[in-house]
């Protein structure tokens, strides 16, 4: 655990605000086509679910560089693990409450919360971090839109409850699906490491923005391997194109980060294998 | 109906609350005392406080396939936290005991408050104490025990409330609910120790009414949320 941050903003070429578009609209665009074309075309289409995910893993991702980098006092993980609890308390309530509107509500409850965790940890716990409030709001969001969108593409619906007609399930829900199996752990530690860790890896002082989104990438990518496994055994919802399609992200997203760090680094050079007794002596 | 609710609001909130105490109490250490340069286990109070409450939660479900009596179900979730946190922090202290070499000592205090052992003699130079002290077990254990008593009251409050829901589902919903209210409540006086604390001796332990304030806060919205997705209200 590190403490992480030098103190001060982070530089950054991609304006924030371009990011939360990015995260925000982008998600909800994956969560409602995943939802939308898997009953238009099939359960194939549930890789946009992930899609959207990714789009809410980059932006949450870039909201903990920013806010990380003033030094939290206790490491990074700790704000996007905050961040998955948030979301999943917000996504409980929004998917159950909302019906086809649950995304949105889940997105505009998360915000809620992390704007007043944000507000506490300014005020009542004196921590004194000028966009404190913004980005705990912006990473509590991007935990919903990610928790939300890996459900999709796992089970092909973001509706809560299973739809039953004359008794039989025609489709599973969020409930049973993700949150009964316990697909839902897979999910939160997932996402949970794919928002947290890119900045905890790349943190110090030659810490970039590209860098670190392009990890972003990667370990979204990961993320949305997994999910398209579950979907592979789940009956709504189709695992093949979500695997192929993660796999590809991640090569391109990995080939990116490796470019960035032979870019960063002093030097790279490669160091042989270990040398043997004989050549010791 | 709604006072039922309304009182299950509540119960969660006082959860939410004795989360955040309890983690005031765990000795945590993070990234230097896992290096053996602070005292605590060497990990950071979201772990920490994760592990006691999911087995608190483990124990508390178990215990609730035998019995509906709620002080059976909460003091089993308690001890099942305060038991994970035991074991944690004396493996611990076997590793630095017997791994890295360096005895017991807080740099917080001259003297243990428990023992009355001196401590500052026995603190390496440049580190700020290291292993586990006397106190800070106890501390420990008593951090858990308000833990694992929170996460069981959460749990508990949440499978109260009546609703049509299919058990397995209710089960599953209120379960994660429980461990989304659980990292909520061990970040927040994560921020207010600053990451690392020694127990109930070191002075940063004084913090702990803010972090009381901010959870009761959060943890009320929180709640009215998971109540009303439960299908309560």
């Amino acid at each position: 655990m590190s403490v992480g941050g030098g103190g001060g903003g982070a530089h950054a070429a991609i304006p924030q605000n371009n990011l939360i578009a990015f995260g925000v609209i982008g998600g909800l665009i994956g969560i409602y086509a995943a939802y939308f074309l898997t009953d238009i075309i099939g359960p194939s289409m549930s890789f946009l679910g992930a899609l959207g995910a990714l789009c809410g893993i980059v932006w949450g991702a870039a909201a903990v560089r920013r806010v990380a980098n003033y030094g939290l006092g206790t490491g990074v993980p700790s704000i996007g693990m905050l961040a998955l609890g948030i979301g999943i308390i917000a996504a409980t309530f929004g998917l159950a409450v909302g019906g086809i509107a649950g995304p949105v509500i889940a997105v505009i409850f998360a915000s809620l919360i992390g704007l007043v965790v944000g507000i506490l940890a300014n005020k009542v716990l004196n921590m004194g971090i000028p966009i404190m409030v913004q980005s705990m709001t912006e990473i509590a969001a991007a935990g919903a839109i990610t928790i939300i969108g890996l459900s999709t593409s796992m089970i092909g619906t973001f509706m809560f409850f299973d739809e039953v007609v004359n008794g039989v399930v025609v489709a599973q829900g969020v409930a049973t699906g993700v949150m009964t199996t316990g697909y839902i752990a897979v999910i939160f530690i997932a996402g949970g490491l794919a928002i947290l860790h890119p900045y905890n890896a790349n943190l110090g002082p030659d810490e970039k923005q590209d860098r670190t989104l392009a990890c972003a990438f990667e370990k979204g990518a990961i993320a949305m391997i997994t999910a398209g496994i579950v979907a592979t055994i789940t009956p709504f919802a189709s695992g093949s194109l979500t695997i192929l399609i993660g796999v590809a992200i991640w090569y391109i997203s990995f080939s990116g980060f490796y470019k960035r760090v032979k870019r960063d680094a002093y030097r790279v050079t490669g160091t042989g294998l270990l040398p043997s007794k004989e050549e010791l002596e | 109906m709604i006072t039922a609710d309304f009182l299950n609001i509540i119960l969660i909130t006082l959860g939410g609350i004795l989360i955040s105490m309890g983690v005031h109490l765990i000795p945590v250490g993070g990234a230097p005392a896992a290096m053996a340069q602070a005292t605590g286990v060497g990990t950071g109070t979201v772990q920490l406080a994760a592990g006691a409450g999911l087995t608190g939660l483990v124990t508390a479900g178990f215990m609730m396939n035998v019995t509906d009596s709620m002080a059976l179900i909460l003091a089993s979730g308690t001890v099942g936290a305060m038991i994970m946190i035991s074991v944690t922090m004396l493996v611990g202290q076997w590793i630095y005991v017997y791994g890295v070499g360096c005895p017991a000592a807080s740099a917080k205090v001259k003297y243990d408050p428990i023992t009355k052992d001196r401590q500052d003699l026995y603190v390496s130079q440049g580190t700020e104490g290291h292993g586990i002290p006397t106190a800070s077990f106890i501390s420990g254990v008593i951090g858990a025990a308000l833990g694992g008593l929170g996460g069981s009251l959460i749990y508990y409050a949440l499978l109260s409330i009546e609703n049509g829901l299919p058990e397995a589902d209710f089960v599953g919903i209120a379960s994660i609910f429980a461990i989304g209210l659980f990292f909520v409540n061990a970040v927040i006086p994560s921020y207010n120790i600053g990451g690392t604390i020694e127990g109930f001796h070191d002075p940063k332990f004084k913090r702990f009414p803010k972090a009381v304030i901010a959870s009761f806060v959060a943890t009320f919205l929180a709640a009215i949320m998971g109540v009303v997705a439960i299908g309560g209200m």
